[in-house]
């Protein structure tokens, strides 16, 4: 599914990602913990396509396409999503028109025509339910006055209209109290499948609990340094990371 | 005869330094019209009466300096002073830096001074200063030298239709820093006109720090033009204090020519009877990554009006620019008037800037809550009035500056 | 759902290039250029008009005469000659036209083309349109379903001749002759326009809408347009403004003059996308507009506008807040790109006590285009408890354009209450990302991003115009990215 080589990565004149390697095979989770400052968001940013940061060696195979070579939208199309740790707020667009048009813009891609409106309701329903999104938020603005734990919701709702291929959960954690936290999990879990991948940024052990991985890894200094099972992250959790 | 432009400068008396200046600035005073109402830079502060006048200048010869005027106008502040009446210099009552350096006299006693201002080219006012000047500060700071003491500059209107031209430079080379006081006062039986500029360089790295205060009793229609170049990485503040006036025009003019600049300037203004006070405020930021912040406050009291017009440019190519501007106001009684015009002017995209303008009275709900307290309605009003211009006077560094600002407005507005 | 006349519309206009930029071929009747009394006179006489209104155009044309041209806004362009406009462009057909079979067959193409088939508007969507194509109207529908209401809606021209009361009572009432050199030039030679009369207490049923085209080559327009709403009625008046491509530049200096008596509301919204020239600033319209309205006691008059057409626009809808309790409104949404040049924004003159005004304006510059804000709000010494709140935002899509505001507040009032505030700022680079992460392209995501940023303007639109009004938009920005 996803083949990481040798990345190195930097924004501006500092190098973050030093020779990151990962391979992430169909239907697995991928736990990526590490101390704050060891790359993680970086590397979330790098694989979505984000312009500030700079690829400067390396390589990413995504389902048999270079990832690299795509722009962001191209990189969403193929089927790479990302929960943002925070989402950006975009007054005055509706959720809905949003989506609509995330979802055309997939389907386009795809050879698609445009969804019909009421399949696109319906469709909206569902994957609603499963974050227990509140309606109202379905037709306020993109993130817009929504509390922490809502704009989570959102990105996990948002995952599940666009049916991605691998999701990167970057530190959906952050900000969530321990109910919402529930919800998001339970909505990540529902999506789980033998053909859907997610990796998990996460700086703390908690996530796990909720979203039990298939591996963890731990991120230092721009590379992987330790891999392992879901009791490593109990271990990082008890030993803290200096233990590395 | 009076009001026509011509006459209007018939007795006026140039002193022999700066001929190039003078000689330009009378070639434009010839050309250049005097502003009216349609003239948008003025037209909300029309000069025709100023016409009527008929002014001349003074020399020092056979005056006193009046009693009730202090020469040294900030008491308690360790400073450098230099001292001016109706344009001329007073030797007698001034005290300068001596240090390895610095560069500090009477503008008369030097040799050359390479202006750059060519505000004599563009405004009618200008073109009298450049013709007219009489004298002023001239300060060079070398590179990396910190003046240790603040330098007062005071200058006094005592006479009855009196011209006075005042003409200040500044220039701090890498890395030096000086803070100035700019006083202005006037007798109570003073009239005329006072004609200043003032310009100033700020070599990258340097600081300037400038106090205005103009507490002139009497008629005089004050013109105060302020012209400031900030190359990389120099920072500037620099406030206007109006807190008595008869007709008054502060124009300041900020121009950033490196990156990196900082420039904070705020003032405030607190006009009755029949005063007028205007601030025409610019900032220009030709180079990237330059922050300004401007916060001006005032109230029109009786039959007063105050202008305020700040204009802000970001030139193009000058990304990454912030630039921050706030004029609140409060009209306290019938027949006062505020007339206020923030600007943008934009030319880059990649920058932040907003400025923000009101017009309101004191906070009713603060109003009844001191009044429920037994504090009487204008003692309350005095309280909340301190208050809303006291935030811009804290910036002032000094604390004898400062206290000393606020006693003067205590003592006008009657605050305890 | 059906498609709508603006979305047909809409798919003309979508192609990249201006698609309105056709001529109609029909044989005018123009007088030769230039300017003087004698021009005034054959223009009254071809219209018939009674003396009075003859000396008052006269009575204009010396006002102007006086007058030059203003040189105050943030624009640059070359002065139009004055003299070089025909100063009258009137279909020759001038015959009596009881029904649309007797149009010119040109003329319905013309309309077809531009979306605004009188027949499919009446069917579809219940708005009665008066169709000015160069300075005469040609036809006019539900004139007789307006009628039983009594309102009148016809031409100014036809208004002089049927109810010259109305108009010799109200013309040039709120925009004088001497008002500005443009508003003094439309006084001396307007060729004609729209003018609407509600009559007291009365809710017109419909959105009452105009079509403006400039069609003859080298033909000024200078449109007069005069909208009284009597005590305690309501309507919303609509102006949509397309012109063909050509050459030169064309002039076109509007008056649009509005009286809201005691009680009465009125909504005018214009969306307005003449020829802005080409890429490297060649051709496009100059628009040179005097738009004002008065309110009388506790009338409303509220002015929202589109802008995303001309070369050059000089354009402020005021009002003149004269009742107590009267209340103004003004939401516009400025695009500029290429080498466009606006200079908008409005007036609000507070004369009434506990008068109210919002003004909500959104510049969006694109290009090499220079985008600005110009607005005053006047409290006058009587306005006591007058209130008024203005955002003025800007958005840049460009390092090469320029996005100014220029807002005049004055107030002679102790209990005065000004609020105003603007920011300018790029569009988010983290919002487009953002977007591209969902997998909607850059190009579409700057469209979402600048709707939702014009939203409060586009949601006062009436639901037909806000459609067309938001396509407008993203094609007016189409390939300005980056």
């Amino acid at each position: 599914m996803l083949k990481i080589k040798n990345l190195h990565a930097k924004a501006g004149e500092t190098e973050i990602l030093r020779g990151l390697n990962l391979e992430v095979g169909p239907g697995e989770v991928h736990a990526i913990m590490g101390p704050n400052g060891s790359g993680k968001s970086t590397l979330a940013s790098v694989l979505s396509g984000r312009e500030a940061y700079e690829v400067t060696d390396g390589f990413v195979d995504f389902d048999g396409v270079d990832l690299l070579d795509m722009d962001a939208s191209d990189r969403a199309r193929e089927g790479l999503f990302l929960a943002f740790q925070y989402p950006v707020e975009i007054p005055g667009v509706s959720n809905m028109n949003f989506m609509k048009a995330a979802v055309n813009g997939n389907r386009a891609h795809a050879g698609l025509d445009p969804i019909k409106g009421t399949d696109f309701l319906q469709k909206v329903k569902e994957c609603a339910s499963l974050v227990e999104l509140d309606g109202r938020l379905r037709d306020r603005s993109v993130n817009e006055g929504f509390s922490g734990g809502e704009k989570k919701r959102n990105e996990i709702f948002q995952m599940a209209m666009l049916q991605p291929k691998l999701a990167v959960l970057d530190e959906t954690d952050s900000g969530l109290d321990i109910d919402a936290l529930r919800v998001v999990s339970q909505g990540v879990n529902a999506m789980r499948s033998s053909d859907r991948s997610f990796i998990v940024i996460t700086h703390y052990q908690r996530l796990l609990d909720y979203i039990v991985p298939d591996f963890v890894h731990v991120l230092s200094g721009g590379k992987i340094v330790k891999t392992g099972g879901k009791e490593l992250a109990l271990e990082l959790e008890t030993k803290g990371y200096d233990w590395i | 005869m009076t009001g026509s432009k011509e006459s209007f400068t018939l007795n006026f008396k140039a002193p022999e330094f700066s001929e190039e200046l003078r000689s330009e600035g009378a070639e434009f005073l010839q050309d250049l019209p005097v502003p009216n109402r349609k003239t948008e830079r003025w037209k909300y502060s029309p000069i025709a009466k100023l016409l009527n006048g008929s002014l001349k200048t003074f020399g020092s010869e056979g005056l006193v300096w009046p009693e009730e005027i202090l020469p040294d106008p900030v008491p308690f502040l360790n400073s450098y002073r230099i001292v001016f009446r109706n344009g001329t210099y007073v030797s007698s009552l001034s005290d300068f830096p001596v240090a390895e350096g610095v560069v500090c006299s009477p503008l008369s006693e030097v040799d050359s001074v390479e202006f750059k201002n060519t505000y004599h080219r563009k405004e009618w006012v200008g073109a009298m200063n450049a013709t007219y000047h009489q004298d002023g500060l001239f300060l060079t700071v070398d590179k990396n030298v910190i003046l240790d003491r603040p330098i007062v500059v005071h200058h006094l209107t005592d006479g009855s239709d009196t011209a006075s031209f005042l003409r200040h430079f500044i220039s701090l080379g890498e890395g030096a820093g000086a803070e100035v006081v700019v006083w202005c006062s006037a007798t109570d039986a003073s009239s005329g006109m006072c004609n200043s500029l003032l310009e100033g360089h700020i070599a990258s790295n340097a600081y300037l720090v400038i106090d205005k205060v103009c507490n002139e009793g009497g008629e005089i229609f004050k013109f105060s033009h302020e012209h400031l170049i900030q190359e990389r990485d120099s920072r500037l503040k620099i406030n206007t204090f109006t807190v008595k006036g008869h007709w008054v025009r502060n124009e300041l003019e900020i121009l950033a020519v490196g990156a990196g600049t900082d420039s904070v300037f705020n003032g405030t203004y607190m006009p009755t009877g029949l005063e007028h006070v205007d601030n025409h405020t610019t900032m220009d930021h030709a180079h990237p990554n330059g922050t300004s912040s401007e916060l001006y406050r005032g109230i029109v009291y009786g039959k007063s009006t105050a202008v305020f017009n700040g204009k802000v440019f970001v030139r193009k190519d000058a990304q990454k620019v912030n630039a921050f501007q706030q004029n609140s106001n409060i009209v306290a009684d019938q027949g006062a008037t505020i007339n206020a015009k923030p600007e943008l002017e934009i030319y880059a995209d990649d920058v932040k800037c907003s400025h923000g303008c009101t017009v309101g009275q004191f906070d009713k709900e603060a109003l009844f809550y001191l009044k429920s307290r037994g504090i009487g309605t204008d003692e309350a009003k005095a309280l909340l009035v301190k208050a809303y211009v006291g935030d811009v006077i804290s910036s002032v560094d000094r604390d004898e500056v400062r206290n000393e600002i606020v006693r003067l407005y205590s003592e006008r507005h009657g605050w305890e | 759902m059906e498609p709508t006349e603006e979305d047909k519309l809409l798919n003309e206009v979508t192609g990249k290039s201006y698609e309105f930029g056709f001529t109609t071929d029909i044989d005018s009747d123009t007088i030769a250029p230039g300017l003087n009394e004698d021009v005034i006179r054959e223009i009254s006489a071809k219209k018939s008009e009674p003396e009075w209104l003859l000396e008052w155009r006269l009575n204009a044309f010396k006002v102007w005469s006086e007058m030059e041209e203003p040189e105050w806004a943030h624009l640059e362009y070359p002065k139009p000659d004055l003299q070089a406009i025909s100063y009258y462009s009137a279909p020759k057909k001038k015959k009596e036209i009881a029904s649309l079979d007797e149009v010119d067959p040109e003329l319905i193409k013309t309309m077809e083309k531009l979306g605004i088939s009188l027949e499919e508007q009446k069917r579809l969507s219940g708005v009665a349109v008066d169709f000015v194509m160069d300075s005469v109207s040609v036809a006019t529908s539900f004139k007789d379903k307006l009628a039983e209401l009594g309102i009148i809606f016809c031409s100014l021209s036809e208004a002089v001749q049927e109810h010259p009361e109305l108009v010799k009572n109200y013309i040039g009432t709120v925009v004088p002759q001497r008002d500005n050199y443009y508003a003094a030039l439309n006084s001396a030679v307007f060729t004609d326009g729209s003018f609407c009369y509600i009559p007291k207490g009365v809710r017109c049923p419909m959105e009452l809408s105009t079509y403006f085209r400039i069609n003859e080559a080298g033909t000024g327009q200078f449109e007069r347009t005069l909208l009284v709403a009597d005590e305690g009625s309501y309507v919303s008046y609509l102006e949509g403004c397309t012109a063909p491509q050509r050459d030169e530049n064309q002039l076109h200096a509007a008056v649009v003059e509005i009286v809201s008596l005691d009680d009465a509301e009125v909504k005018y919204s214009t969306v307005q996308n003449w020829y802005p020239g080409d890429e490297e600033g060649q051709g496009g319209v100059y628009n040179f507009v005097t738009k004002r309205g008065i309110c009388h006691k506790r009338s409303k008059i509220s002015w929202t506008q589109v802008e995303t057409g001309s070369a050059v626009t000089w354009k402020y809808p005021s009002c003149i807040l004269k009742g107590d309790d009267s209340i103004g409104e003004f939401f516009s949404v400025a695009v500029t790109n290429n080498m466009q040049q606006a200079d908008t924004g409005t007036k609000m003159i507070h004369l009434g006590k506990r008068t109210r005004s919002t003004i909500i304006s959104k510049g969006i510059s694109a290009g090499k285009s220079q985008n600005s804000y110009r607005g005053l709000v006047k409290i006058h010494p009587g306005a006591t408890n007058a209130r008024n709140f203005s955002v003025c935002d800007s958005l840049l899509m460009s390092d090469t354009c320029g996005a100014h505001t220029f807002p005049y507040i004055e107030a002679s009032n102790p209990t005065a209450q000004i609020e105003h505030e603007a920011t300018t700022s790029k569009i988010g680079e983290d919002q487009i990302f953002y977007c591209q992460q969902r997998g909607i392209d850059e190009e579409e995501a700057i469209g979402l991003i600048v709707k939702g940023y014009a939203k409060d303007v586009l949601n006062k639109l009436p639901m037909e115009f806000a459609v067309e009004a938001q396509k407008l938009l993203t094609i007016s920005l189409e390939g300005s990215v980056g």
